[in-house]
């Protein structure tokens, strides 16, 4: 095989890390500002809650930046339509991602409804991007229209209404809400305690519930789903461009193709029912540190049946299939990706140590008298 | 091909405009305050005196309040180029793509990690080891600032990338020339040194503050020496690596400096070069290409910009003659080019590489083309085109003059004013001087508006393009219907609106609340302080 | 074993930083320029810091 098909296999393996490491680490504050008003009674109930993942969310926000960072880069085809395709979408993600940081920063530094006015806040910016996450996988999987001009520009050719009301889509925003809630809800049981740990537990129990049931409804949903194949050989080598050399088909079931050619990928769904029940169970059984691993798997499980099904179609076009976007006709050159692949590999461990260590300083739980004794920030 | 709407091209300018001016409200001062924290610190690790951790506590509280919403607008910009700039995404993404993405590898992650412990760490960390995390999210947030100012090079000089046609776009051919470009160090080290003159002044200022009402003397005191020393040798490199710049623009934006200096004739054109007279005061008139009327100080321009004393400088209506002909090879190159994407042929391939250095001026004729489509130019309509092209190879004079202009004049003040903070601190003759503490406190907004103007001067001087010589900013926008634009630019208006008074609300609310008072009282104010105890202050100092 | 990582933690530093001043230097003259004078402006505003410390004592030490 040639480099280039290497380097964009590779990269390909390496957005849906990055989907991963988005999904659990965002996924798990995400949570825990969804859940804030309903494990927290009490203005301090909430100040613990907050202070749990208050050292860590905006080092793991960081995953959503370097999302965009990086997909801008390896697959800037990509990055440049499906922002803008989605663009009410990803507008409403924006508006209520950036009213996170300022919560929590600003929260605490008054009283009164004040207070009331940044709970709303932390309520929408964990559920709605969440939502608008697993969404955007769902409306990807059915295919979005557009086309290109000769320049490569792209051209919309459908209304934003059709991503926001496509119940496919809605399920899976769901499912990625739920898991979400699991995550959060494992996050609060690890460093809290009596009474938040009993609600967070029991909010994760029932967001693992609900992401059993809508993974496995889903999987049958796709199989049924309008798919996208190619008609006639593609060469993977090729240029990165979506204007020519690919033909391809709109075909129902199409997407369970590769589970049908290479039944090895059915590790991946049951990694994810694995994960999801892995955590129902342990969080029953109140062992939140394998449930937090458990939740973990669960999301790459997910992620990755997303993967092995689509792979390797990143946007299909249902309007002009053969400009589809797929790994081989969507990424950046061989040497950009020769460059981002050093680069990654350089400062990933790097990454994974010192925030290891991070996490390893902050450990323990974070108790009630705590925010009034040593009154921390948020 | 469908016709790209000038107005939603507008509304996309603006929209990145202000959510870009208003992001960056919020940076200089992270930049800045992140290193004086850092040498607060470094004096208390030295002295072991318990009022420079106060210190650091203190000013790092009121540096928080200002890191979120910076957090917060940051992920607008991040998104934004995708959002709004599919077509720049698209024709760049390979090379510009890369640094933000290392950006985010190397600098958010550390930055965002860090600051974490820097707030949270005080009772679980060492003395060195939560000094070395304050270094470390002081070099993370400015490493950030490299390299988004990597990838802002780029569009002003590209280097490190060829356009492929096969591909249509620029990919990315060396990484070295792309982050050791010459315009992003430059551009790296002002801006970041701007931050440090926005940090200082902010320090020095509500020190001024409680110097003239006698509150926190002690700490006052001391945040004001060190910030005064701080902002002085900064104020001197940003004036410094500013002129770097200009001389930068000189040799490879001519049409930058040219409206900078707001030159319409070529330097020489009345006499020698070497006596043209650098304007202090002009009005450009852009529809009339002239100036209305103008003050200027003869022996200045021609040395400041060329660092020689005699080599013209060529004016702005000389430039767009010399477009002429780069229009007129443009519109030859982005044709073959069309053609070369329908039929791979190796004859428009040759064609487009002989004019593919001017394919740019192409695409700025497109918008007056018939229909915007190039193969409807015919011998008659051709020297009308290229006569309205060549007037759109310009920036607006009167804004990129006056941008510059106000902020090389602040970067002046701010020169005089670090002089005198730091010259009487050394004395510790402050308090003999109450108009220059005003004058401090007073100036805290002015850094900030002197970054704003310098953005618009380094943006807005870069017009017509978005990647300078390669691509316009006409071509760049996405193709959103205006509904769309008009339910962005609402939203962000009314957020960022919000935000900004919640923001000013707690800066005045705990800049008056002063150093010691949130510690005697926890409940005031939510009962919060940063950084974990409240200590018990130093009475010798009180 | 404790001042063994010390020392290796500091040598690493030490190595790091002559690494950096040396591509920064062949390379990038205004990186250079920005790494030094950071560091210098740090170090100069803490120790007109200390300078203060010592100019209050000394006062206080005539009267």
């Amino acid at each position: 095989m040639e480099l280039y098909v290497v380097l964009k296999v590779i990269w390909a393996v390496l957005l849906g890390v990055l989907f991963c490491g988005l999904a659990v680490m965002v996924g798990m504050d995400m949570g825990v500002g969804t859940l804030l008003n309903f494990v927290g009674k009490t203005d301090k109930e909430r100040r613990v809650a907050l202070n749990i993942i208050g050292p860590h969310w905006d080092g793991n926000q960081v995953w959503f930046i370097l999302g965009g960072g990086a997909i801008f880069a390896a697959f800037p085809t990509l990055y440049a339509t499906s922002f803008s395709v989605f663009y009410v979408v990803m507008i409403l993600l924006l508006f209520s991602m950036i009213m996170r940081p300022v919560a929590f920063e600003y929260r605490s530094k008054a009283d009164g409804s004040w207070r009331g006015i940044w709970d709303i806040a932390f309520l929408i910016s964990g559920a709605l991007p969440m939502i608008v996450y697993g969404a955007a996988f769902g409306n990807v999987m059915e295919g979005v229209g557009y086309h290109y001009g000769w320049t490569g520009q792209y051209f919309q050719d459908e209304s934003f209404l059709s991503y926001l009301l496509n119940p496919f889509a809605v399920m899976c925003g769901v499912l990625s809400l739920s898991l979400s809630i699991a995550q959060g809800g494992t996050m609060l049981m690890l460093r809290g305690e009596e009474p938040i740990y009993g609600r967070a537990r029991k909010a994760a129990i029932g967001g693992s519930i609900a992401a059993v049931i809508l993974f496995a409804v889903g999987g049958l949903w796709v199989s049924h789903l309008n798919g996208f194949a190619f008609t006639a050989p593609v060469d993977p080598n090729m240029p990165a461009t979506p204007l020519t050399g690919q033909t391809v088909a709109v075909q129902a079931g199409a997407w369970m193709n590769n589970y049908h050619t290479y039944p090895l990928l059915w590790a991946l769904p049951i990694l994810g029912f694995v994960g999801m029940l892995g955590n129902l169970l342990m969080n029953a059984a109140g062992k939140p540190v394998v449930a937090w691993w458990s939740g973990a798997l669960a999301w790459v499980g997910v992620i990755f049946t997303t993967g092995g099904s689509m792979f390797p179609f990143l946007m299909p076009c249902t309007t002009n299939p053969n400009q589809s976007l797929t790994v081989w006709n969507a990424t950046g050159s061989e040497y950009n990706l020769g460059w981002m692949l050093f680069f990654a590999l350089v400062f990933t461990p790097a990454i994974i140590a010192y925030t290891s260590w991070c996490y390893y300083v902050m450990r323990g739980k974070v108790k009630l008298s705590s925010i009034t004794d040593d009154s921390h920030s948020y | 091909m469908p016709l790209i709407d000038p107005s939603v091209v507008d509304l996309s300018r603006l929209q990145f405009a202000l959510t870009a001016l208003y992001h960056f409200l919020f940076v200089p001062l992270t930049l800045g305050m992140t290193f004086i924290l850092c040498a607060m610190e470094t004096t208390y690790v030295i002295t072991g005196k318990e009022i420079y951790k106060e210190m650091t506590h203190f000013w790092g509280k009121l540096f928080g309040i200002n890191f979120a919403i910076g957090v917060a607008t940051g992920l607008t910009m991040e998104f934004e180029f995708g959002t709004n700039w599919s077509m720049y995404s698209h024709f760049v993404g390979d090379v510009f793509g890369t640094p933000l993405a290392i950006e985010g590898l190397m600098a958010f992650f550390m930055e965002s990690t860090f600051i974490g412990l820097m707030f949270f760490g005080w009772d679980r960390l060492s003395k060195p080891g939560h000094l070395a995390v304050t270094y470390l999210t002081a070099l993370g947030s400015n490493l950030s600032a490299l390299w988004i100012l990597i990838a802002n090079g780029f569009m002003q000089n590209p280097q490190g990338a060829s356009f492929d046609a096969d591909t249509m776009r620029m990919q990315f051919n060396s990484f070295v020339s792309l982050v050791f470009s010459e315009d992003a160090q430059a551009k790296f080290v002002h801006t970041s040194i701007a931050g440090f003159v926005t940090g200082a002044l902010f320090v020095m200022g509500i020190s001024a503050f409680y110097l003239l009402r006698k509150q926190h003397v002690a700490l006052a005191a001391r945040s004001f020496r060190l910030a005064s020393v701080f902002g002085i040798i900064s104020s001197l490199a940003v004036v410094t690596l500013g002129d770097a710049l200009g001389r930068l623009d000189y040799l490879v934006q001519p049409t930058k400096i040219a409206a900078i200096e707001g030159l319409w004739e070529d330097s020489n054109a009345h006499g020698s070069a070497t006596a043209a007279p650098w304007l202090l005061f002009a009005l450009p008139n852009d529809a009339a290409q002239t100036n209305i009327a103008e003050i200027g100080v003869p022996y200045v321009l021609t040395p400041l910009i060329t660092h020689s004393l005699d080599t013209p400088i060529p004016g702005l209506l000389t430039l767009e003659q010399q477009a002429g002909p780069r229009i007129l090879n443009g519109i030859k190159a982005i044709n073959a080019l069309q053609q070369y994407g329908v039929t791979h042929d190796a004859a428009s391939l040759a064609t487009f590489k002989q004019y593919e250095n001017d394919m740019g001026y192409g695409f700025l004729a497109q918008k007056n083309a018939p229909n915007q489509d190039l193969t409807q130019i015919t011998p008659a309509n051709q020297d009308a085109i290229v006569a309205q092209t060549e007037k759109d190879t310009i920036p607006n004079v009167f804004a990129t003059f006056w941008a510059f202009r106000i902020m090389m004049f602040l970067g002046f003040y701010f020169v005089v004013l670090f002089a005198f903070a730091a010259y009487y601190s050394l004395r510790n003759e402050l308090e003999k001087h109450p108009l220059l503490l005003k004058a401090a406190l007073w100036s805290i907004p002015l850094p900030i508006l002197a970054c704003e103007f310098g953005w618009i001067t380094a943006e807005a001087g870069r017009q017509p393009w978005s990647v300078y010589g390669w691509l316009p900013t006409f071509q760049a926008a996405s193709s959103h219907p205006v509904g769309y634009m008009v339910f962005s630019l609402i939203g962000f208006a009314a957020l960022y609106s919000a935000f900004i008074a919640a923001e000013l609300y707690l800066m005045f609310k705990f800049a008056r609340l002063g150093p010691q008072d949130h510690h005697a009282e926890p409940t005031v104010g939510g009962g919060a302080t940063m950084f974990g105890k409240p200590q018990v202050a130093d009475k010798s100092w009180q | 074993m404790g001042k063994l990582f010390k020392f290796i933690g500091l040598a690493a530093a030490l190595a790091l930083a002559i690494f950096l001043a040396v591509v920064t230097g062949d390379f990038g003259a205004w990186y250079f320029a920005w790494l030094v004078g950071t560091t210098m402006i740090v170090l100069i505003a803490s120790a007109s810091a200390v300078m203060f410390d010592t100019q209050e004592s000394n006062s206080k030490g005539e009267v």
